[in-house]
């Protein structure tokens, strides 16, 4: 079974993730003042299911809590509880917990016990004045021996749906007295509950104070079948539990449905042997699936040992009342051992496993498109084969059909991206927990807003853009947003303002990350860099080469270490993991004003548009992104700088001279030599920063598909990866930004030197 | 006759190739084909022993030139130079560039002679036939090229 169960738990796992994430917009409808009925509902329905899925695989912890924020909530939906903005911060706080309890169970770290107790009381201060004072001891009391429940029994809730009345609970008398009278209202369907998990849940609450229940089942409301609503909710039960039960732990078990079903305890104290009334009807067994049209007149019923093994759908046979009774006595202890054993196996299954989400879900009409164009490319084959049988050759028919293939082929990549692509949304709304944990860690109000959540980029992007985010927006609340004092001091509002916002720009992602907080302090940034030995104390500093010092590796202006930043790894590493995924990470501050962080990404890891170049004798590419013009060089326009590198000047406008082989390093070049037949590339990195590289020919413009040359070599300055021309040899992709910021002598490049230097 | 077991144990079957006037051989299990000699593309900042890039069907991997690597004169325009790919056991996979493959044998490996220290490229001398053949150590030809920035 374990591996069925994976499978489930897998998908169960998936299901989750995609709850919480609906939970997660929902709420933050709701804090932004949207709180229409739907929402509400929706934020309900993520909860509930969660609580659903949860409790199948006896996820004791997920579903108590699961459970309690489901009935707040269920408050707001009533109309009971209105969406203040304090309470909505309890919910999105108790869904953080909620989703560390879904990442426990996966097989994540253990979540502390007083963050949830915390945030569950919380919740229960929410509709604590609604529901009866027992409430929030119960679920600390009692789930012990009501939890299992739902465990073995779940699976027999799959085929009880259509039969949800007409079975008939009895049980051998009782010596005494805790009479509990129940009826589900239809509601308690609709929602999903059971009146069946009900009548377990009292048995086991008897079973577990060493007597047994007697459940007497109401039919008297029934109408005649012809009548009969069959999504109506008619029957009500009458169960007898012996005088050791305690009332907390039946209230326990009508805790999720309280408000969906009437519920009447009563302790029977006085009213003579309640074995002498039911024993004669102690006829029927509890808890048996009938047949989807019940008859009124003649209950089905079955011994209980048969819940256990109800996974198979039949329905018991009738069993003749007297003979089973006895019977069912001594099957009834019995009974839970199942569903003790059934968590310890869901336990296992979840225990280790790689938490890596290997499925994506996409949408159908993208998968038609993609199957339409592979239609189209087996037509065109076909063309392509009848051409190439033709007597005449057909040369230009040939040539034709190509060029269709062409565009079909790029049709299909692009259709394959499509099917890659992800909105941006999942990672984005991660971010709204991270500032809010960060919030409360340095006390700060921040509010992040989020923009263009629904910029798609391909999933490996996606997941990979998760940490470097964290990291900034860390930093953007610890460092960026002054506390509430300085703010107001400087006339700004009191809460914080951070904008994350995603959108394409000439084919990459741009991400940005924009606060309106002190902005970068250059001074103290000049001052600790030197401090700290990251540039020469004399060194001279372009604004923009101070505020790119915080991606040094080391570099902390932070007075203490926090638990958020100031340990000057912070940036570095985000540098890093952006420069790993191919893109530029740049700043704008204005002091006073805020800082801005850039995130240049490109859209797909796989494909590029690329300029053929030639440089030493060897195919190149350049990405056509970053070039801005091509053109002939004229003599006169080139300098030579004291230190010897060349500049020129184009329209006015001077920048460096790159002869691109000898700054690879492939020789060929004299410094400065240029022939006539040589062209110039005017290259851009992302910051705008220019410069012009010589090369010695233009070959063509294709896509090319990049390969990652590192993982057989080590990497190398000026490439970033490299391609399969069409002639089967490889080519070397130039990473035009890197040559550009080398050869403006950019502060870039100096990290890596103090790092060496250190390591020497 | 004693303890054949054993001596089968440590029987390791090595493919011996030649580059210049040497004879050289390493483990046949790490060898994953063997293919003719074609244009490469240089390198930026490689070492000099790296001959350049190539494509193996659709992965790219750098070839060694191992008569540079292993300073000897190579043989003069020889059209039978092939190329080995070799697959070392972290993974990295690289082609090495040698004048010709000359068949395959078994060599014991406490037949092997240590010539030089621990981390050398050459891990001893063997024996096979009356020829002195020299075990290359993948590990250190190979972990060369990875790792570390080169600028």
């Amino acid at each position: 079974m374990s591996g069925d169960m994976d499978d489930i738990l897998l998908v169960f796992f998936q299901e989750c993730e995609e709850q919480l994430q609906e939970l997660e917009r929902g709420l933050s409808a709701l804090s932004d003042g949207e709180s229409g009925k739907e929402t509400i509902n929706a934020v309900f329905r993520a909860v509930h299911s969660v609580k659903g899925g949860a409790a199948s695989f006896g996820l004791e912890n997920l579903v108590r809590f699961a459970h309690v924020f489901e009935s707040s909530l269920d408050g707001l939906r009533s109309g009971r509880v209105a969406p203040t903005p304090e309470i909505v911060k309890t919910f999105l706080k108790a869904m953080d917990v909620l989703s560390d309890l879904v990442a426990e169970a996966q097989g994540g770290a253990t979540v502390d016990t007083g963050r949830i107790e915390e945030s569950r009381a919380e919740l229960q201060a929410i509709i604590g004045e609604g529901s009866g004072g027992a409430q929030p001891q119960q679920d600390d009391t009692v789930p012990a021996d009501f939890t299992p429940v739902p465990v073995d029994f779940e699976p027999v809730m799959a085929d009880f749906d259509f039969g949800d009345f007409g079975f008939d609970e009895e049980e051998a008398p009782a010596a005494a007295s805790l009479v509990v009278t129940f009826s589900p209202h239809t509601a308690m369907y609709d929602r999903g509950d059971d009146a069946r998990n009900l009548l377990i849940g009292l048995a086991d609450v008897a079973v577990a104070h060493g007597g047994t229940s007697t459940v007497t089942c109401e039919t008297a409301a029934l109408p005649a079948l012809a009548a009969m609503e069959t999504e109506k909710s008619y029957l009500s039960w009458r169960v007898v539990l012996p005088a050791a039960v305690p009332e907390e732990s039946v209230h326990a078990v009508f805790d999720w449905v309280s408000d969906v079903c009437d519920v009447t305890i009563t302790r029977d104290g006085g009213s003579g042997p309640s074995g002498g009334e039911s024993a004669p009807e102690a006829a029927a067994a509890p808890a048996t699936p009938e047949p989807p049209v019940p008859e009124p007149s003649a209950p089905v019923a079955a011994p209980l040992e048969a819940t256990p093994v109800a996974a198979s759908p039949e329905p018991q046979k009738p069993a003749a009342p007297p003979s089973i009774a006895d019977k069912i006595m001594a099957e009834l202890p019995p009974a839970p051992t199942p569903a003790a054993t059934a968590p310890i196996a869901a336990g296992n299954t979840t225990a280790r496993r790689p938490v890596e989400q290997a499925t994506i879900r996409v949408d159908l009409h993208r998968v038609d498109d993609l199957m339409d164009l592979v239609g189209e490319l087996v037509i065109a084959q076909a063309a392509l084969e009848s051409i190439g049988q033709r007597e005449d050759g057909g040369q230009q028919e040939m040539i034709k059909r190509i060029a269709s293939m062409k565009t079909l082929t790029r049709d299909i990549q692009d259709a394959v991206m499509a099917v890659r692509a992800q909105p941006v949304r999942s990672v984005f709304q991660r971010m709204q927990r991270v500032v809010r944990e960060a919030c409360s860690m340095t006390s700060k109000d921040v509010v992040l807003t989020l923009e263009g959540e629904d910029t798609e980029v391909d999933r490996t992007l996606v997941e990979k853009l998760s940490d470097p985010l964290t990291h900034m927006l860390r930093n953007a609340v610890d460092h960026g947003i002054e506390s509430a004092e300085a703010r107001i001091a400087a006339g700004k509002s009191p809460t914080g303002q951070i904008l994350l916002s995603a959108g394409h720009r000439s084919g990459r992602i741009l991400i940005t990350i924009k606060d309106d907080g002190g902005g970068i302090n250059r001074e103290r940034v000049l001052a600790t860099a030197i401090k700290r030995g990251i540039i020469a104390p004399d060194a001279v500093l372009t604004d923009d080469e101070i505020n790119n010092l915080i991606f040094a590796p080391g570099f902390s202006t932070a007075a203490t270490v926090s638990d958020l930043s100031g340990r000057g790894v912070g940036m570095d590493v985000v540098k890093q993991a952006i420069l790993g995924l191919g893109g530029r990470v740049t700043i704008s501050s204005v002091e006073g004003q805020g800082t801005t962080f850039c995130l240049s990404l490109p859209l797909t890891l796989a494909v590029l548009d690329g300029m053929l170049i030639v440089a030493a004798g060897s195919t190149m590419v350049v990405p056509v992104s970053s070039v801005v013009e091509t053109m002939m060089v004229n003599h006169k326009d080139i300098y030579m700088l004291p230190d010897g590198a060349n500049v020129v000047s184009i329209r006015g406008a001077c920048m460096p001279l790159i002869p691109l082989a000898s700054e690879l390093g492939l020789g060929g070049y004299g410094s400065g030599g240029l022939s006539e037949e040589d062209v110039i590339l005017v290259v851009e990195n992302e910051s705008g920063a220019r410069a012009a590289l010589i090369v010695e020919d233009i070959r063509d413009q294709a896509q090319v598909v990049i390969k990652s040359i590192e993982k057989n070599y080590r990497q190398m300055s000026g490439v970033s990866a490299a391609t399969i021309l069409g002639d089967g040899s490889v080519s070397l992709i130039l990473d035009v930004p890197a040559l550009v910021a080398n050869a403006l002598g950019r502060i870039d490049t100096r990290p890596s030197d103090v790092r060496t230097g250190l390591a020497a | 006759m004693t303890d054949e077991a054993g001596a089968d144990a440590k029987l390791v079957k090595m493919i011996v190739f030649a580059v210049g006037e040497q004879e050289y051989c390493i483990p046949i299990l790490s060898v994953r084909e063997i293919r003719g000699f074609e244009k490469t593309t240089a390198l930026p900042f490689a070492p000099h022993y790296v001959c350049g890039a190539i494509n193996l069907r659709g992965i790219i991997l750098t070839v060694i030139d191992l008569a540079v690597y292993l300073n000897v004169q190579p043989q003069a325009d020889n059209p039978r130079r092939v190329v080995i790919i070799v697959e070392s056991r972290n993974g990295t996979v690289c082609g090495l560039l040698v004048d010709r493959v000359i068949d395959m044998a078994d060599v014991n490996l406490s037949e092997i002679q240590a010539v030089a220290e621990e981390d050398s490229s050459l891990s001893g001398l063997v024996m096979i036939a009356d020829r002195m053949i020299g075990v290359l150590r993948l590990e250190v030809v190979v972990g060369q090229l990875v790792g570390g920035m080169i600028s």
